[in-house]
């Protein structure tokens, strides 16, 4: 985060690491999620050194017990578990990380412009942000859901492959998800825009679009961050409710909300296959807000948890 | 850490054993727990499995199919047949071969209200059912009917237009209390909001079975106690309550914990959940499995060239093994399908062609179709266009998802390239299928009466277009000529002898031609308790409510 | 303040008019109509019987006049009928929306009861052992996916204790007491308050800790008042706002968001009742719960800015008016 300083930014990269790095249940998070996630993206090298197919389906090993080849036993189609578990955990990560930043971005863009124009614009667009706040999420995934894609003109690889249920689910949230930071953003943009250092960029002729971008841009970060991070949590629950409702990521495709939805039925005979998935949604959300908590600690430690208090 | 702690706590009582209320000595009520709750309780508005359930304990149809797949008279006297003289062949007014065919309701039979059960209400019930404005959902069999013979309070006869089979079935008319639906008919658009049966649904004049309504909580149960007026033997429950739960998880936990004391099969669980509850709680409980008339199956799509192609249809049998997902996802209880009909239906070919597993003569077909393997295993043609086929069905159904895994997988093994794409029902029915938009397989089934001909299906006059609503069944775009006119034939056909040879001709050209990849036939799955006994499922889709009164208490 | 008032009202019903059309016309680009789905559930329809009734249900005409139609009656106090519950839409939401209510007052109360002297106490002790466990107790309520939870709790208390009822609602015949219909209700209740906790308990905490950090905070301390009255006499009005704020903000989102502890809980309320209809494709029942939900959001929209220069002098209604 090294924005070019026309105005430093108040706090240097060292003590905001220093704060955070003292924020241990935090700092113990991102372990955590570093973990996961680098675990997850080597699933392929665990299937090789374990020697089994995450994919193959094998029905004289169903709910198979755990053995050295299969750590944590076979799922309901004799599949491994774990490998399950860690290709899941990269679509749920993946979803997670992807869908919020995509939000993130609409919605800075969104609330850089209407805070920057102001009358008008801004009133029309804080209205537009009510409505998709109050726009109902289901019917817009079932439109999505069956809206052909042909039509779009996506390409063919995406258009036949069996993670389409995952671009959609990433394009739904990012639809519907920008609201927050954009309110966020406009808010501080309005009480930017009239300070000094804009002004008198604005006396110099820098152009609207350098002001935002070089200028206010690099000043909201730290709350973008901390909003995006508390969010990727609810986006990864929000996925696992999908999937309850047989409207997240579809199979063969395993991310821990179908997983943890599949296994539903069987609890009472594979108690451990519900159990997994749910822990490691629990565990990464958990850490994902405690991340969040950590961060905006670090960023703003004067403004600390003003962001509830914030209001357009 | 303490929430930590608790959910390890949680997890540990995963794996501990439930506790079980008390049965008391004697029972007087009967919990039993449904997935879904009715939407209309007009009898011949939207058919709807819920609500024949329900009204298996409050209503009877004159006929019925029963457990021994017979057509039997349930509100009639004696079955007209034309043995025994209550169907007569007669021409009708046009000219055309019909058929005249009486019946006599039951002398006792009376309405919850006391108002004897008529020959008027039917002739009512045909006035509703044929009319343009009624929003009944089907009218068909009401249009069949020329006209009703009036013969005397109890006895009528039926001019119908044409001479099937089944000519004296007419299980599908729910008979409707004149009386109170008169009224309410004046003005028939405004019919199908203005009905007793959802206005005062709890009126016990709807009502001519063992039980009547007394409460009903919209998405919540529904309560029925005894029609004091019932005509026939009585019950052994004084009251019996309906809970839905849509949840299976939880419907098994209310059934754990003593909320509900039964599952009832037709609406409940899956065969793999019913399996796993054996397993564990199998001597607390009697569990029933009856294969029935649902047919589970892949409908293709015959316009996509490749499918066109039959020795593709029949390779894509062979590559699949049907018998291992038959006994090892479903415990052999829900067994392999060869054509549309089921082993148990009386007309059933036994010498079809089947396809158990063969991976060579998929191979050597596949080749011949040339579709051959490339070096990494997978099939592609002259032009290299892979051979990749896309197989929808509903998202969030767990069993089905988990049989294209299965078949994903298989046919993999032989080459073929298989890509998922599942919907919501919602767009799965209520577009991809009906408007005949899936690029190549649809997996999804089909719940039957027995001996049902398939013409919705099958014949080339019921593909769905644009043209014709959209209606008609015949989603693959089957066209076979010979197949249509067998379909004509056996509707029409007598002589069981003569039409048993015509289904088997039906039921060969199916299982060569392949319109549809046949998997397996559905099993309802019965939870019963211990002390309850009596419960005779049918496998078809007349409930096994409709014989509640042989329901019993003790061994 | 009447002023402010007024126009608000009137912003709140053009986005409310805008939003029946958007809504609507989500519904209708929704594929198939209820009448496809009829016709998959039931081999008998022939073609005249789906183009009859597609004339019955109004289906045969364009969307645009359908609307218009459906509003023409609405405004004369007619929301139409509900094929999926064969009743008056009205008649088929209330009972659901009384059992919503319920639901979530009861839930909503809990919670607060909970959270707010959790998020004060707290507050007052940053940093410290307390504060961390009362964090993290916080973040696991909201980290749990709620049919889980649900399931839990019905694994425990239903069926290893058999102390609770699983699901459903108590029928009239059956049930006498209070406490058996209270018996049904404090699954879902528990688990709806599990779930609410956590976020006023930050909301609370955060706000409370900005609070005291206040001049007029120190100037009360530096008089000598004790602890207890500083943070409940003078700091807490103040650090009420946001979190009266952000309760208005969420009854919108509660209203409609219990589908899952419904769903988990056999419990008919208004999520499930939107669920099913959209689901069914029962057009006037999903618009009108739709609508009910986009209502409540709006008037809560508009409670927090009321409420927010009601407990804060400083704000005026003007600046309120972006």
């Amino acid at each position: 985060m090294s924005g070019p300083a026309t105005m430093a930014i108040e706090t240097p990269a060292r003590a905001v690491l220093g704060r955070f790095m003292r924020h241990r249940l935090a700092l113990f998070s991102a372990g955590v999620l570093a973990l996961l996630a680098t675990l997850s993206l080597l699933a392929p090298v665990f299937e090789l050194l374990l020697g089994v197919d995450g994919e193959a389906v094998d029905l004289f090993s169903r709910y198979g017990p755990a053995t050295a080849e299969h750590p944590l036993g076979t799922d309901e189609l004799g599949r491994d578990v774990l490998i399950r578990l860690l290709y899941g955990g990269q679509v749920s990560l993946f979803v997670g990380l992807t869908a919020t930043f995509a939000a993130a971005v609409i919605g800075t863009a969104i609330g850089l412009m209407a805070g920057y124009a102001g009358g008008r614009i801004d009133a029309f667009v804080m209205r537009v942000t009510d409505g998709v706040i109050a726009l109902p999420v289901l019917p817009l995934l079932i439109v999505l859901a069956a809206i052909d894609l042909n039509k779009l003109g996506l390409p063919e690889t995406i258009l036949s492959s069996e993670s389409i249920s995952l671009y959609r689910i990433v394009a739904i949230v990012a639809l519907v998800g920008w609201t927050t930071v954009a309110r966020l953003v406009r808010a501080s943009t309005l009480s930017l825009k009239t300070r000094p250092f804009v002004l008198a960029a604005r006396a110099q002729g820098a152009g609207a679009g350098r002001i935002m971008l070089r200028h206010i841009l690099p000043n909201l970060a730290s709350p973008i961050i901390v909003a995006t991070t508390l969010s990727v949590g609810n986006v990864i629950l929000l996925e696992s409710v999908l999937s309850f409702l047989g409207l997240g990521i579809q199979p063969p495709l395993p991310s821990w909300g179908n997983l943890l939805t599949g296994a539903q039925e069987t609890i009472w005979e594979a108690p451990g296959l519900a159990f997994y998935p749910g822990m490691l949604i629990f565990v990464t959300v958990i850490a994902f807000n405690f991340v969040g908590d950590g961060l905006q600690d670090a960023l703003d430690p004067r403004a600390r948890d003003r962001r509830a208090a914030e209001r357009h | 850490m303490t929430s930590l702690k608790q959910i390890m706590f949680f997890a540990g009582l995963l794996f501990s054993i439930a506790s079980f209320p008390l049965q008391g000595a004697a029972k007087t009520d009967l919990v039993i727990g449904i997935t879904q709750y009715p939407s209309t309780f007009h009898p011949n508005i939207d058919s709807m499995l819920a609500k024949s359930y329900v009204h298996g304990l409050t209503r009877r149809p004159i006929t019925v199919m029963n457990a021994k797949w017979e057509t039997v008279c349930l509100l009639c006297d004696t079955l007209p047949t034309l043995e025994n003289g209550g169907a007569k062949l007669e021409k009708t007014p046009d000219g055309k071969d019909g058929i005249a065919v009486t019946y006599r309701i039951i002398d006792a039979a009376v309405w919850g209200d006391g108002t004897p059960v008529s020959a008027d209400d039917v002739i009512f019930t045909w006035e509703v059912g044929k009319h343009k404005k009624s929003g009944v959902s089907s009218t068909e069999g009401y249009r069949r009917i020329l006209s009703i013979d009036r013969i005397d309070d109890k006895t009528f006869t039926l001019h119908i237009d044409r001479r099937t089979f089944d000519y004296n079935n007419i299980s599908t008319m729910g008979v409707l209390p004149a009386h109170l639906e008169r009224p309410k008919f004046q003005n028939p658009e405004a019919y199908k909001t203005q009905t007793t049966f959802d206005t005062d649904p709890m009126n016990p004049g709807l009502f001519m079975g063992p039980y009547v309504m007394r409460e009903a909580k919209t998405g919540s149960h529904m309560v029925f106690e005894r029609n004091p007026k019932w005509w026939g033997k009585a019950p052994a429950f004084d009251r019996i309550t309906v809970r839905v739960i849509e949840n299976t998880t939880t419907l098994e936990a209310n059934l754990l914990s003593g909320g509900i004391d039964m599952i009832s099969g037709e609406l409940g669980l899956n065969v793999d959940q019913a399996l796993a509850f054996e397993k564990r709680h199998g001597r607390k409980f009697n569990i029933l499995f009856k294969p029935g008339l649902i047919y589970e199956h892949i409908d293709l799509m015959l316009d996509n060239p490749v499918l066109g192609d039959r020795r593709v249809r029949q390779a894509l049998m062979y590559a699949i093994d049907r018998d291992a997902i038959s006994k090892r996802l479903f415990g052999g209880k829900q067994p392999v399908a060869h054509t549309s009909i089921n082993p148990l239906d009386w007309v059933f070919a036994a010498d079809v062609p089947t396809y158990a597993l063969d991976l060579e003569k998929a191979d050597a077909l596949l080749n011949d179709a040339g579709w051959p393997k490339k070096a990494d295993g997978m099939r592609a043609n002259a032009s290299g266009e892979p051979l990749r086929f896309e197989i929808m069905t509903t998202a969030g159904n767990r069993t089905r998802e988990l049989v294209e895994q299965v078949l994903q997988s298989q046919w993999k093994a032989a080459g073929i390239d298989i890509r998922i794409r599942n919907e919501p029902a919602r767009v799965f029915f209520g577009e991809t299928v009906t408007k005949r938009k899936f690029d190549s397989m649809a997996m999804f089934a089909w719940i039957s009466s027995p001996e049902s001909v398939p013409r919705t299906t099958l014949h080339s006059e019921e593909i769905p277009t644009e043209a014709n609503n959209w209606s008609g069944q015949n989603y693959t775009g089957f066209k076979n000529a010979e197949m249509d006119t067998l379909l004509e034939d056996i509707e029409l056909e007598l002589d069981r002898e003569k039409r048993k040879q015509l289904w088997s001709r039906l039921q060969h050209i199916y299982a060569s031609e392949l319109p549809a990849l046949p998997l397996y036939f559905r099993a309802n799955s019965y939870i019963l308790p211990k002390w309850l006994s009596g419960i005779t499922p049918t496998g078809h889709q007349f409930p096994s409510t409709l014989w509640v009164e042989d329901w019993t208490v003790g061994k | 303040m009447s002023a402010f008032l007024i126009r608000r009202t009137v912003h709140s019903l053009i986005v409310l008019f805008v939003m029946s059309v958007v809504i609507y016309g989500l519904i209708g680009l929704m594929p198939g109509d209820p009448v496809d789905l009829m016709i998959s559930a039931d081999p008998n329809i022939t073609s005249d019987d789906a183009a009859r009734l597609r004339a019955i249900y109004g289906l045969d005409q364009p969307l645009w006049s359908r609307y218009v139609n459906w509003l023409g009656a609405a405004i004369t106090d007619d929301f139409g009928y509900s094929r999926l519950y064969a009743q008056p839409v009205w008649q088929a939401i209330v009972p659901a929306l009384s059992n919503t209510l319920i639901l979530l007052i009861s839930s909503l109360a809990l919670a607060l009861a909970i959270a707010l002297p959790a998020g004060i106490f707290a507050a007052t002790r940053p940093y410290s052992l307390a504060d961390y466990g009362i964090n993290l107790a916080a973040f696991a309520g909201i980290s749990m996916p709620p049919f889980w939870l649900g399931i839990l709790l019905i694994l425990v208390f239903a069926v290893t204790l058999g102390w609770l009822p699983a699901g459903g609602t108590p029928d009239a015949a059956g049930v006498a007491g209070w406490w058996e219909r209270l018996q049904f209700l404090i699954l879902p209740v528990s688990a709806l308050t599990i779930a609410g906790i956590g976020g006023h308990t930050r909301y609370m905490r955060a706000s409370m800790i900005e609070t005291l950090r206040q001049d007029y905070i120190r100037t009360a301390r530096a008089k000598g008042l004790s602890e207890s009255r500083v943070v409940l006499g003078h700091a807490l009005r103040n650090a009420m706002i946001p979190v009266v704020t952000v309760i208005a903000l969420d009854l919108g989102v509660l209203f409609s968001g219990a589908l899952i502890t419904e769903s988990v809980f056999a419990y008919p309320g208004m999520g499930k009742l939107i669920y099913d209809a959209v689901m069914g494709n029962d057009y006037n029942l999903a618009l009108v719960g739709l609508l009910m939900a986009t209502a409540l959001t709006l008037l809560g929209n508009l409670l927090a800015d009321v409420a927010y220069a009601a407990l804060d002098p400083r704000i005026s209604y003007e600046d309120l008016d972006a």
